[in-house]
């Protein structure tokens, strides 16, 4: 019985003491991050960040109008406790090759716990000092094939010649302007995947590839978020790759100014 | 286990339910904020990260 119960709290201490510390830690870094956004003029290039420090703010309006987070420098525990976690040496928000960033599925504030929700052409929208970028979610496997007969339309089938459909495909075409599969060396790369956790070739700048393939400045501007999967166990890694789509610059008499992809719901979500 | 500590506690029913309730309130504490931080990084259940 002693055992059990024990068992029992130890569970409760994963799913929701430790998101009550991240919570916490994740407000401080937060706020951190937003004062030495103040301070610091708006800078062109990227300011190369400080391990455990966040650099940047995620937002992903497909998992709720309020869902973000300042994501921080570097891989470690402690990092992935406050918050989601750049991997090191990985591309900075906007750069050519792979923005990868790793975050929980469980506990400590689970900032990917419903990363499978995603759907292609979702928007990944990244806040830097200076920049907004906005990724979005590649298609999916299934959908590689007709994509451009498709017009682009996620999970919806095939669209269909009457009115209501071709509505239907123009806002899908909004919604997924500048996706489509990429090919070539990237034709591995598609919006979700399953992977055993010692592959980390999905977070190269070419995922999967050496690189060789695809030299530095004809390389595509990817993101990549990797999680666990299935939820409460860490047996695989679910991977989510998207594709820079659009970027706006920050109007420093303007802080308040937001990209329209931040409006929830988008034109052809369901 | 139980029976033996609730023979130990001293004073009447009622001061044995407040201190059996405090000893409670310690251990879970204890493994709350103490044990299980210490023991979860051995544990495989939460690294998201590719390629460790």
């Amino acid at each position: 019985m002693t055992l059990g119960l024990v068992v029992l709290l130890f569970v409760f201490y994963e799913l929701y003491v430790t998101s009550w510390f991240s919570a916490r830690k994740q407000t401080e870094a937060t706020e951190r991050l937003h004062d030495r956004w103040k301070d610091e003029t708006p800078r062109r290039m990227p300011v190369k960040p400080e391990d455990g420090r966040g650099f940047a703010q995620l937002y992903i309006p497909a998992l709720g109008a309020d869902y973000r987070y300042t994501v921080l420098q570097g891989t470690d525990q402690e990092t992935l406790a406050i918050g989601p976690a750049h991997y090191t040496g990985t591309a900075l928000p906007g750069e050519r090759g792979n923005f990868a960033v790793a975050g929980h599925r469980i506990g400590r504030g689970a900032p990917f716990g419903d990363l499978d929700q995603l759907r292609s052409c979702d928007a990944l929208i990244v806040e830097t000092a200076s920049q907004w970028y906005v990724y979005r979610v590649l298609p999916m496997r299934h959908e590689v094939a007709d994509w451009a007969s498709r017009g682009g339309s996620s999970s919806r089938g095939p669209a269909k010649p009457d009115a209501a459909g071709g509505a239907d495909q123009r806002a899908a075409e909004t919604r997924c302007k500048g996706v489509a599969p990429i090919g070539g060396p990237y034709a591995e790369v598609v919006g979700r995947r399953i992977v055993q956790p010692h592959q980390s070739e999905v977070i190269l700048p070419v995922p999967g590839k050496q690189g060789a393939e695809v030299p530095p400045e004809r390389r595509t501007r990817l993101i990549t978020l990797t999680t666990c999967h299935p939820r409460f166990s860490a047996e695989k890694r679910l991977i989510v790759h998207g594709v820079l789509t659009k970027r706006y610059p920050k109007v420093s008499s303007r802080p308040g100014l937001r990209p329209p992809e931040l409006r929830s719901p988008e034109p052809g979500e369901g | 286990m139980y029976a033996w500590i609730w023979r130990k506690l001293p004073g009447a029913t009622g001061i044995k339910l407040v201190e059996a309730a405090l000893l409670v309130v310690v251990v879970v504490a204890l493994l709350l904020f103490v044990v299980f931080p210490w023991i979860e990084p051995t544990l495989p259940f939460t690294d998201p990260t590719a390629g460790s």
